[in-house]
């Protein structure tokens, strides 16, 4: 199976580096199942429109990560039922099945992209070469979903502050405990069934990662993101606070 | 107090003095089925969190009048404080103030460490609507009337007695120069930069001022009957002082009485203020910050924000360097006690001075 690049210095790194893949190429599936859910929810047939886009869009990304991978001779696990990332996909569904775009929303593209922009980032820095272009890209791209969805969201905090943060707070306990959990030193939840053998984030160094690092930079992105759509900071600071580390 | 109020008398920026607090807090925003969060859990969380606003202030005046605030919090790790973090604290600083101004605060104290991180210049950032000020002003009103009440109460006079000012070249200390330069026997100054302390000793010597220059401590400390410290206590080393020593330790931390043998008259926190009608925190959050061994005690910078905003004077009262004048500080130091802000009780480490 481990058909070792020249220019993969060791095992460990060819396995980090499949583990990589495995992870972003199953979380890009499961943002495309999202955004398909997603469109159920809308009846603006506008951004009806525009949510089949995105899920077009994280197929692509996940074509695109496939393919390097295929390239590369990478090692990928893809497993939609791993624990973390199909829990993630319940409670997405959950809010899907209850027409709640706003709750949807916020977990495909505040939560879920939060992580997403900011370990794309990490990660491509980290890699170099063709994977950081390709990671950088998709990170970019992401990181407009972020964007579009802060005035959506900003707009709704307006009509009912009370409401729409009571929402937010619930989806924030369901959805980000669960990254918190993933993203935390140990797997707080068991094992991931994505890693090839041992969960990969005591391996991050052998391509010069961290995930106290990785968790800490994504955790001050959706920090920021939800600054932008104007949750109070004496909120925000409390539901991190709360969170399992 | 309605979380999303979008105007606000003032904004405080600062940082946590310790790691201590920071467990404190974090922890305390817990619920026991969370459970606590180890020391190194939270310090590998704590620094990525960007700045934002931590809690509501409302504080009284002796007229009726209240004014409503924020704290916003940079993030800034107590244990890197030092010149190495310097590019990362002020980008850090620079996030609290946009949060500030987004907030709609119409003025803002830049408090502890951060006016220094950026050197007192403001007026970058400064708006129509938002309006910044490093609190030196009523710092230094605080020391230096701090002094003389603590000379007073000893009986000790400020005409016959050599006054050292440690950080004597700086925003403060040169303020604290200025306004004792006329007033003691001799002048003790001391910094680490050769060049500005030279300057600043032959220019009081052109005035007439008596006075003594070293960047050594140690040349200096055995003469002083009274010692003003604004400079950062981190870089200081105590040998002995004189017998009966009165010391007003003003600078950052505050630490000066475990450094020094036990033969000082007093040794007390000072460029600390007191209000005297209270405020009140929203969430209350009285456990983790502020806490002093008397009520109602906060920095002098932080109070001049809050002084300004009583008195509807939404302007960049202190800011840069060199240019506290004695009349801002007679100004600022009136106006507060218009309001029932007077210097704090003295205090150190060790509690309340008796
Ligand atoms: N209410 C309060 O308690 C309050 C409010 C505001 C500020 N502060 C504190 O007051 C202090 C002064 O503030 P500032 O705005 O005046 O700062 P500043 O303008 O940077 O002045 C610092 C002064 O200390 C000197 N210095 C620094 N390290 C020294 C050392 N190891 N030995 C001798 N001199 C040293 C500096 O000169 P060289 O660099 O040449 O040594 C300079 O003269 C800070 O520690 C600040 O945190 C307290």
């Amino acid at each position: 199976m481990e058909t070792l690049k020249k220019e993969l210095k060791s095992i460990e790194e060819f396995n980090v580096i499949s583990d990589l893949f495995s992870q972003a190429i199953t979380g890009e599936l499961i943002g495309m199942s999202n955004f398909a859910s997603l469109a159920e929810t809308i009846d603006d047939y506008l951004e009806k429109i525009e949510a089949v886009e995105h899920a077009n869009s994280e197929r692509m990304h996940a074509e695109a990560f496939l393919g390097y991978a295929e390239k590369h001779g990478l090692n990928v696990n893809i497993n939609l039922e791993g624990e973390y990332w199909r829990t993630v996909r319940e409670h997405f569904l959950f809010y899907a099945k209850k027409r709640d775009f706003i709750a949807c929303l916020f977990i495909q593209e505040v939560i879920l992209e939060s992580f997403a922009v900011s370990m794309y980032r990490d990660v491509g820095n980290a890699l170099g070469g063709e994977a950081k272009k390709l990671f950088l890209e998709i990170s970019a791209e992401e990181q407009e979903h972020l964007e579009h969805s802060s005035d959506i969201l900003k707009a709704e905090f307006k009509k009912d502050p009370i409401a729409f943060l009571a929402k937010i707070e619930e989806v924030h306990f369901k959805c980000m405990t669960i990254l918190a959990q993933f993203s935390a030193t140990t797997d707080l939840r068991g094992h991931c069934g994505i890693c090839n053998g041992d969960c990969m984030k005591g391996s991050l160094h052998h391509v010069g990662l961290k995930i106290e690092t990785m968790r800490g930079n994504a955790l001050a992105l959706y920090a920021q993101a939800l600054d932008n759509i104007g949750i109070p900071g004496e909120k925000s600071i409390i539901w991190i606070a709360q969170l399992p580390a | 107090m309605d979380s999303t109020t979008t105007s606000l008398d003032f904004a405080v920026i600062g940082h946590q003095d310790s790691w201590d607090n920071i467990h404190g807090f974090v922890n305390g925003l817990r619920t026991s089925s969370q459970g606590e969060l180890s020391l190194e859990k939270v310090k590998s969380i704590f620094p990525f969190i960007p700045p934002r606003e931590l809690f509501r202030v409302e504080v009284n005046s002796i007229t009726g009048k209240k004014i409503n605030g924020v704290y916003i919090d940079t993030f800034i790790e107590p244990d890197k404080l030092d010149p190495r973090h310097l590019r990362a604290n002020i980008s850090k600083v620079q996030a609290a103030l946009s949060t500030a101004k987004k907030l709609g605060a119409r003025i803002v104290a830049l408090g502890g460490f951060t006016s220094i991180v950026l050197e007192g210049n403001l007026v970058e950032y400064t708006s129509d609507e938002t309006k910044f000020t490093t609190g030196n002003t009523l710092t230094t009103a605080y020391i230096v009337n701090g002094l003389i009440k603590a000379a007073n109460q000893y009986n000790v006079k400020i005409e016959d007695s050599e006054l050292l000012i440690i950080g004597a070249t700086g925003d403060i200390g040169s303020a604290c120069v200025q306004y004792f330069k006329n007033k003691c026997k001799k002048l003790l100054l001391c910094a680490r930069n050769k060049r500005r302390l030279h300057a600043l000793s032959e220019r009081l010597a052109t005035e007439g001022i008596k006075n003594e220059s070293s960047t050594s401590l140690a040349e200096l400390l055995y003469k002083a009957d009274l010692i003003v410290c604004v400079a950062s206590s981190s870089g200081l080393a105590f040998t002995k002082c004189k017998e009966n020593v009165i010391i007003c330790d003003a600078g950052y931390p505050k630490n000066l009485d475990t450094k020094i043998e036990n033969n000082y008259r007093q040794i007390f926190h000072g460029g600390m203020g007191q209000v005297s009608e209270g405020f009140v925190f929203s969430p209350d959050y009285t456990d983790s910050f502020y806490q002093y061994p008397a009520p109602y005690v906060i920095h002098g910078c932080i109070l001049e924000a809050m002084i300004l905003a009583f008195a509807n004077k939404y302007e960049a009262y202190s800011y840069g360097k060199g240019n506290i004048t004695l009349e801002r500080i007679a100004e600022i130091y009136k106006l507060g006690l218009k309001h029932g802000i007077n210097i704090a009780p003295f205090y150190n480490s060790k509690g309340l001075c008796t």
